[in-house]
């Protein structure tokens, strides 16, 4: 296949931060240059950065390879960008080319990397942390699993009222053709920290269409977000093959339903896998977007406020934001936070690389929440949920962080 | 290169986390949002972000002492090269101080600190009804500093005005440290030389601007949009006097041509109708929607009396958000279409708006250049700008002798270089041109009065 050389990554770079007309709107956006200040964290920055490095200005030292990594590929400059630079896509291409030129990612990205890889080591490290912390990724997850008290039953137990306690789920009224397969994807981080999510899932897509249970790999976003794009190819090809005969792909994890609908764009000027890859992207759904796309109704109505938080991948990368608010005001009261699209700089392992920077962008998020008042803040990525558990436990239990699978 | 203990000095007072040298982050405060190309970097040789007045004045006493550049900045996104330390030096970055230190609402005044972005501050005001007009297109990430130092416009200056005359009173730091208050709540005020005045639009080459004191007037109650639609530029332009004459004042008058409004549908993937040439959109407001409403009427007449073809009224806030922000994007759309922009900011008294976009057209022609045409039609001020490829050497040739000549074409019809980019360094070489000799002599005399040593965001202006 068409092996991207090291010149056109920094080219592509080159070409889309060229338009860059430094006009400054992305600044007040950018959550890292609000929380760091300094030219270097922004947008702007970050864009001239690349371009200067693309002709010359400046070497490819290791602070600039640190510069390119401040970055939560969050897309909310791309989103206001007068221009429409995508800062994302450069800094995923200049990573890449900074990582090949010194002969491959660090040690800790590879170690990742590799985990993910593996379908084998995702499934032991389920239910267990023992792996991780060997790995040294014991730093993900502040509370070793996701806390029992945030399960379905909890949620239920405590918010459902009195009419729905105890009761069956009921099923739900949605007629879906007997002949669409429908297939579960089950991502790393749902699987690995979130089961119990993960298996509301799988219920509420059982009560639309008999779903395909595929045993599929890591969606390879890490892998390209690090600097690991051999490895993201090689994934998505096993992922394609896979899912060959499913006509709709279900995943509850914003980031690995953007990655899995971007994987088309990678297949570009590859022969062999463009059509496939094209036409297993079109296939791809967020859980939200085809749960509203059957008319589904949530199994049950509650007296309780939720509030919901936009994941990066979600509503800038796949444009869903409507549909798990409208899923949301269907099951009980629904507040709008302050700027709930705004990054809560989980960004894979962002807050494990700059914790700092992470808490001061988390506890924002967490003072945005608390002023909804809601008991519940949902949202639809493990990446986030991970984060937003670290807002409740600052907030002192004022709400409960949830997959959107464990309430409606 | 800056001396080493010189640095340490400056470290003692700002912290070390505010006085920054490594390559990397020079060369991020090399830059501002004008065309003077990225490389090579104007770097400056420290970037210091201070908290204090008492510290600017204290790190200004260690640069005239050993004679250190220093150019004042905001948040770098001015359009002339103001910002940029073109003699490196200090990158003096004022960003940290976001204080709003009082509001006033008896005398309506609001004070702020340098580094305080507008719209924050409009938005303050706005909470208590008071009203803060100047909103230049970059108002989101602008800072007070900066608009008071470049004396920056808007589109709201054909009903409000600009950056100045909502100035009454700043705090300044000299060359030399010293720490300068001017100005005041009294409104007449004849005592002195109008120092406020003076340092406003001086472009940071007179002093530091650490807090200004800013006028504030009640907010208006309701606002509406309108958007209409003309054959020709000079249909829309005539529409503008025409309302103006009958005191119909708008607060915003925005004029658009058709390589503007190409750059727009293309932008956002939508169909123009092929006999529209100009747009322009307006903003009213008033006491009521009785008021608006009359308004609104008054300039559908006066529209259709000088040939509109379309006339629409934004419906909610949503549509109306819709059009401004067609309009405050124009100036990145427009640079979308080429390499290169060369956006430009001539001033001209109102009735010669048609004239000299004329005289644009017929230089567009000669040079065999696109320039698109958009800007303030209420108050002359417009903003051509030259789509180019300045690595093609001939053209680029050709693209500066069309600068010069629409400069030529502004003052030939009793404009100006600039209505509120101001000059920086993009227009320096003008200004002999539009201020005559006696003009440049005087501007140095004053200079060399407040900046004896030259160290003032040295480079600039002239």
């Amino acid at each position: 296949m068409h092996k991207t050389t090291d010149n056109e990554l920094l080219q592509d770079a080159k070409k889309n931060v060229s338009q860059c007309d430094r006009c400054g709107t992305c600044l007040p956006i950018c959550p890292l240059f609000e929380a760091k200040g300094v030219e270097t964290s922004s947008a702007r920055g970050k864009n001239t950065i690349a371009r200067a490095l693309a002709e010359g200005g400046l070497e490819p030292t290791p602070d600039v390879l640190a510069a390119v990594n401040f970055c939560l590929l969050c897309r909310a400059c791309v989103e206001t960008c007068p221009s429409k630079i995508k800062t994302d896509e450069a800094m995923i291409n200049v990573r890449q080319y900074l990582i090949n030129r010194a002969g491959g990612p660090s040690v800790k990205y590879k170690a990742i990397g590799g985990f993910l890889k593996s379908r084998g080591m995702v499934k032991i490290a389920a239910g267990t942390l023992s792996i991780l912390r060997k790995l040294g990724l014991n730093s993900v997850f502040p509370d070793g699993m996701v806390p029992e008290e945030y399960t379905r039953a909890h949620f239920l137990a405590a918010f459902a009222g009195p009419a729905a306690l105890g009761q069956k789920v009921l099923p739900s009224d949605v007629a879906v053709t007997a002949t669409t397969k429908v297939a579960y994807f089950k991502g790393c981080g749902m699987r690995m920290m979130f089961p119990k999510a993960s298996a509301e899932t799988l219920k509420i897509l059982k009560t639309t269409a008999r779903v395909m249970l595929k045993n599929n790999v890591c969606c390879g976003m890490p892998h390209l977000a690090h600097g690991l794009r051999d490895e993201f190819l090689a994934l998505a090809k096993k992922n394609i093959r896979l899912y060959e005969d499913a006509e709709v792909v279900v995943c509850d994890c914003a980031s690995c339903g953007g990655a899995l609908k971007h994987i088309a764009s990678y297949f570009n000027e590859d022969p062999e896998w463009k059509d496939q890859a094209a036409a297993f992207s079109r296939k791809v759904m967020d859980l939200t977007e085809y749960l509203v796309k059957v008319g589904y109704t949530p199994r049950q109505k509650v007296d309780t406020t939720f509030t919901y938080h936009d994941p990066c991948h979600l509503v800038r990368g796949q444009g869903i934001k409507k549909q798990p608010r409208d899923l949301l005001k269907a099951t009980g009261k629904f507040v709008e936070m302050k700027e709930a699209d705004t990054c809560c700089a989980g960004a894979g392992t962002f807050h494990m690389d700059y914790p700092d920077i992470s808490s001061k962008i988390i506890e924002k998020k967490r003072q945005n929440i608390e002023g909804t008042g809601a008991a519940i803040v949902v949202t639809g990525c493990p990446g986030c949920l991970i984060q937003l558990t670290k807002a409740a436990k600052a907030s002192g239990g004022k709400f409960k962080p949830m997959h959107i699978s464990q309430v409606i | 290169m800056m001396r080493e203990e010189i640095k340490k000095k400056i470290r003692d007072i700002v912290g070390p986390e505010n006085a920054l040298d490594s390559n990397l982050e020079r060369f991020t405060y090399s830059y501002d949002a004008s065309f003077i190309p990225l490389l090579p970097a104007n770097e400056p040789d420290l970037v210091v972000r201070p908290l204090t007045t008492e510290e600017v004045s204290k790190l200004m006493v260690i640069a005239y002492e050993h004679e250190i550049p220093v150019t004042p900045r905001g948040i770098a996104s001015g359009r002339t090269g103001g910002s940029i330390p073109l003699k490196g030096g200090i990158s003096l970055s004022l960003d940290r101080m976001t204080k709003i230190l009082e509001l006033d609402e008896k005398n309506m005044m609001v004070t702020a600190e340098a580094g305080v972005r507008t719209f924050d501050l409009y938005n303050y005001c706005a909470a208590k009804g008071l009203f803060y007009p100047p909103d230049p297109a970059s108002w989101k990430f602008s800072t007070i500093g900066g608009n008071v130092a470049e004396n920056a416009g808007g589109m709201r200056a054909v009903k409000y005005g600009v950056t100045s005359n909502y100035v009454m009173g700043l705090e300044v730091v000299l060359a030399d440290g010293t720490v300068l208050q001017t100005g005041g709540k009294a409104i007449k005020n004849v005592t002195g030389y109008d120092l406020v005045s003076l340092f406003t639009g001086s472009e940071g080459t007179l002093g530091i601007i650490t807090k200004a004191l800013l006028k504030l007037i009640p907010m208006p109650k309701k606002r509406g949009t309108l958007q209409i639609m003309f054959r020709t530029l000079d249909d829309g332009c005539m529409t503008i006097h025409k309302m103006l004459q009958s005191n119909i004042v708008p607060a915003t008058a925005e004029i658009m041509d058709k390589t503007c409004l190409d750059a727009v549908a293309r932008h956002r993937k939508m169909d123009l109708a092929p006999a529209i040439g100009a747009s322009i959109v307006i903003e009213i407001d008033g006491e009521d929607d009785k008021a608006l409403e009359a308004q609104a009427k008054q300039i559908e007449a006066v529209a259709k009396e000088c040939g509109s073809i379309e006339f629409r009224i934004a419906q909610s806030q949503q549509e109306s958000d819709e059009l401004w922000a067609i309009r405050r994007g124009l100036s990145a759309a427009v640079a979308g279409l080429a390499p290169n922009r060369l956006g430009e900011d001539i001033s001209v008294p109102r009735d010669a708006l048609p004239e000299v976009v004329r005289r644009i057209r017929s230089v567009a022609e000669k040079y065999k250049l696109t320039i698109a045409v958009y800007g303030h039609a209420g108050d002359g001020n417009l903003h051509p700008s030259v789509l180019c490829d300045l690595s093609n050497h001939e053209e680029a040739e050709r693209v500066h002798q069309a600068v010069e000549e629409i400069f030529k074409a502004a003052l030939a019809v009793g404009g100006t270089l600039s209505g509120e980019h101001g000059i920086g360094i993009t227009k320096r070489p003008y200004i002999t041109l539009a201020l005559g000799e006696a003009g440049v002599k005087t501007l140095k005399a004053v200079k060399q009065a407040l900046d004896p040593k030259g160290i003032l965001n040295p480079g600039k202006i002239w």
